[in-house]
């Protein structure tokens, strides 16, 4: 049985072999202009843009099924949300005193009569899904196609304390041991007899919620063991350490790191001059 | 003698909250080279021991610390842990916590990174340290990618990397399977044999400590009992049975010979000596099969677990069984053996219902687990994990006894009396009030039995309830599942720990590569020895005397036990003496 991991991906290419650095510019640039952008064809476009990045570099494509199956139900909230009540802020943005009606709820219907949903909230709505699109996959984007040891040695070399990084690192290493032990303390209440299926839902959190005793008590037994291995080990958590990997910006580095500075200073400019990604604006 | 390299002077020591001292005045050298093994029961201040070597008793755990303590010219407590650790390397028990880089190469690194060393140094030593433990090209896997030996292997690379002047290794194998345990046991020894590196290992594994330690220090109640040569150690069988400690097999069945009045010239504690010793010793007193050999009563009926070609693929692919069938009866003892990958935890899951059949049926009372839901079949068959603390929930032993009994919705007055009946079964009822976690492990799984016997199972499963347990330790539980026999249940046992079942299994079901290889009454099925080896099993040692003596004499008596071994020459039916006492 396999254990859950961290996921990297399998392809090797010359984002792959990129430094962290130039990926963590990457992540920032995308987010920031993620946020500026409000249309829905512009954040569409960003939000393809990226997964067909991601795809291209050899993330895997269940991956990205999954990131939308689960965000799915969220998605559908925020279309109702902004397509029936996100009045005010479409008026404001869209500079309209009167939005079209894309289909309303006939007047006798229960709670629910007279419900309008409006073009424009509608489309906010798709505005704020690519948002949160582009948001979710930027990071595999960038994390999944980095090595582990360049990413932490990027991480230190970006001036990230190094405490800091090799608790990231020992997450990735612990975080699927945890795992399993949830697993296995699920199964053993099970194998108590308790048909958790037939439970309602809060007695169901309530047993769940005693998973949390063995999982604690566990989790510092281990932490205390941990702390031994560490310290056998010569650990300090003091950054005047060395390191095994190098980090050394190549020109391939330097030349993503000016695109995409170049390319936030563009996205932004275009925004302000053309109205590029503005809500209502030409694009 | 060489010189010392680890010099202890009335070392003393109490952790921050303990009432008593974990150490008590210990005095001992460990020399240059050697292979010093630590042995004594669970408590006994071995682990302590072996973390004052670092100094990390007392600097990282503080409380009192008396005497002194010298490794490598550096004084512990003078000397902080990381200049320590510099001549220090350990290995620890668990193959899980102790691994904490993502790669094998930066597991290797890790230390040396933290003692500073340049780039191209730590480059230099990482291809070393892997060909050392045989690791070579897996610089770039990640350690969940390993199997638990590998892991093991692992860890002693990383500490070897440092160029240690001492290799400390905490119970290494105590968490492993057969081969995994062999492999640590042969690595450990190819280090100090070809590479001189100096070992000091603390081990229940009395068979591979006697065949590998130069000395055996023992430590009971955090005194140095005892220290010596293996032969001198091992050899006096009633200094270790006072400290609840399991002698080999081969020096077990010795003195029992010499104890029933047959003089040999000593105690052989490693088995080749035993061998030898026993052919010598068969010459001058022919062997005579014991009077009675306990053989498992037939159990007519229809089975009460029935699996029907069984096969079972993981959704990654992975063929785990490849049609398997068994049938158990009422009131059987099961012994389920094999390694690691074999199929056994599939095989049990599959009769607990958390695996569902890709293929083939498994059948419960007749019925298929298909029809029956899980917490049904739970009712019918309770199971005992390895960690006895992954089952335990609630706030009192009585409550963790009832906990299942409420949420399966029985009356309140049947709780009650189901908790007490099973409380009273488990000489719980006086505890009952207290909180599981603050019981001893031992009585902790029997709280976890005890939960299990309320809802009265038919079946009970013990997933290795031997792993990391001492000697003692390993005997308690096997003795609640020997009560639980006599109560008429069905006991199914999984364990690599062969030498402790005779006197509890009726019944192997050796498993590999997920098929059933030999399904046999453990007589039989614990003298097919090329069986189990090509499975990567050892059969006990008193079995392989028992084939010595088959071999030679032409029986084939199917002895089990240092006992039945011994009986042979010393019980009333036995031979004669043909050449006087040797």
């Amino acid at each position: 049985m396999s254990m859950m991991r961290f996921q990297t991906v399998e392809r090797d290419s010359f984002f792959t072999r990129l430094d962290f650095r130039p990926k963590l510019v990457m992540m920032a640039v995308l987010t920031i202009i993620a946020f500026v952008w409000e249309s829905p064809f512009a954040g569409g476009l960003l939000a393809l843009s990226v997964i067909v990045a991601s795809l291209l570099v050899g993330v895997k494509p269940a991956y990205i099924r999954l990131v939308i199956t689960v965000m799915f139900p969220f998605y559908i909230l925020l279309l109702l949300t902004h397509g029936f009540f996100n009045i005010d802020q479409v008026k404001s943005l869209t500079g309209k005193t009167e939005l079209t009606t894309l289909f309303m709820f006939p007047a006798g219907w229960p709670v629910i009569g007279g419900g309008r949903m409006t073009v424009e909230g509608f489309l906010y709505g798709w505005n704020v899904i690519f948002k949160t699109l582009t948001l979710t996959l930027v990071i595999p984007l960038g994390i999944f196609t980095t090595d582990v040891d360049k990413f932490i040695v990027g991480m230190v070399r970006a001036k990230v304390p190094y405490k800091l990084a090799f608790i990231f690192s020992a997450t990735l290493r612990f975080v699927p041991l945890l795992f399993s032990e949830i697993q296995a303390i699920i199964e053993a209440q099970r194998l108590r007899g308790l048909a958790v299926e037939k439970m309602g839902p809060i007695k169901r959190v309530r047993v769940y919620a005693k998973v949390a005793v063995p999982l604690i008590l566990g989790a510092m037994v281990k932490s205390q063991m941990l702390e031994v291995v560490l310290q056998s080990k010569a650990f300090t958590g003091s950054a005047d350490r060395t390191y095994l990997h190098e980090s050394v910006l190549t020109p391939l580095d330097y030349l993503m790191i000016a695109f995409f500075v170049l390319l936030l200073i563009a996205a932004i400019a275009a925004y302000f001059t053309i109205g590029f990604g503005k809500f209502g604006g030409p694009f | 003698m060489t010189e010392p390299i680890a010099v202890l002077e009335q070392v003393s020591y109490m952790y921050p909250r303990s009432p008593e001292p974990v150490l008590r005045d210990i005095s001992l050298e460990i020399f240059k080279g050697e292979f010093l093994g630590i042995i004594g029961p669970t408590g006994a201040g071995k682990s302590t021991l072996c973390l004052a070597l670092n100094g990390i008793v007392p600097q990282f755990f503080g409380g009192r610390f008396f005497g002194r303590a010298v490794v490598a010219g550096l004084d512990t407590l003078e000397h902080p842990i990381s200049a320590m650790a510099r001549h220090v390397g350990a290995v620890f028990e668990d193959p899980e916590t102790q691994l904490i880089a993502t790669s094998v190469e930066n597991e290797i690194a890790f230390a040396l990174e933290n003692l500073k060393l340049p780039r191209e140094e730590i480059r230099a030593r990482v291809k070393p340290a892997l060909a050392a433990v045989r690791l070579e090209g897996t610089e770039k896997k990640h350690p969940a990618e390993l199997s638990g030996g590998q892991k093991q292997r692992l860890a002693i690379a990383a500490a070897l990397a440092i160029q240690p002047d001492l290799l400390v290794l905490d119970e290494p194998t105590s968490q492993l399977d057969p081969i995994g345990s062999q492999e640590v046991f042969a690595t450990v020894r190819e280090l100090n044999k070809e590479l001189g590196v100096t070992i000091v290992m603390a081990s229940h594994a009395a068979e591979e400590m006697a065949a590998y330690a130069d000395r055996v220090a023992l430590l009971s109640a955090g005194e140095l009992t005892a220290i010596g040569r293996p032969d001198e150690i091992y050899a006096d069988i009633e200094l270790l049975q006072a400290h609840a400690l399991r002698p080999p097999q081969v020096a077990r069945t010795f003195f029992l010979i010499n104890h029933g009045g047959i003089l040999t010239s000593s105690i052989p504690v490693r088995l080749e000596q035993g061998v030898a010793e026993l052919k010598a010793l068969a010459a001058d007193y022919p062997p005579a099969p014991p009077a009675r050999l306990p053989e498992p009563p037939q159990r007519p009926g229809a089975p009460l677990l029935s699996v029907k070609g069984l096969k079972h693929t993981y959704s990654d692919g992975t063929q785990a069984l490849l049609g398997v069938n068994l049938d158990i009866r009422e009131g059987e003892y099961v012994l389920i053996i094999g390694q690691n990958g074999a199929g056994k935890s599939t095989l049990v899951k599959h009769f607990l219902k958390l695996l569902e059949p890709t293929e083939g049926v498994v059948a419960v009372g007749g019925a298929d687990t298909r029809t029956i839901t899980m917490s049904d079949l739970a009712r019918r068959i309770g199971y005992v994990a390895q960690n006895p603390d992954n089952q335990i929930f609630n706030a009192s032993v009585a409550e963790e006894v009832a906990f299942a009994l409420k949420n399966l919705d029985f009356p309140l007055t049947e709780v009650e009396a189901r908790t007490r009946e099973s409380l009273e079964a488990m000489g719980l009822w006086e505890v009952r009030d207290m909180h599981p976690l603050a019981l001893p492990k031992g009585d902790r799984a029997r709280v976890v039995i005890a939960a299990i016997l309320a809802m009265k199972p038919e079946i009970i499963i013990f997933d290795e309830p031997t792993t990391g347990q001492d000697y003692r330790g390993a005997r308690y539980i096997l003795e609640i599942s020997r009560q639980l026999h006599e109560m008429g249940k069905t006991v199914i046992v999984i364990t690599h720990h062969l030498y402790l079942m005779p006197e509890y299994a009726e019944r192997v079901i050796v498993m590999g590569k997920g098929t059933v290889l030999l399904d046999a009454p453990i007589r039989r099925a614990y003298h097919e020895i090329e069986l189990l080896r090509s499975t990567y099993l050892t059969p006990p040692q008193a079995v392989l005397l028992a084939r010595t003596l088959d071999h030679d004499a032409g029986h084939d008596f199917k002895l089990l036990t240092p006992e039945e071994v011994a009986d042979c020459f010393t019980g009333d039916h036995a031979g004669q003496s043909v050449g006087g006492a040797a």
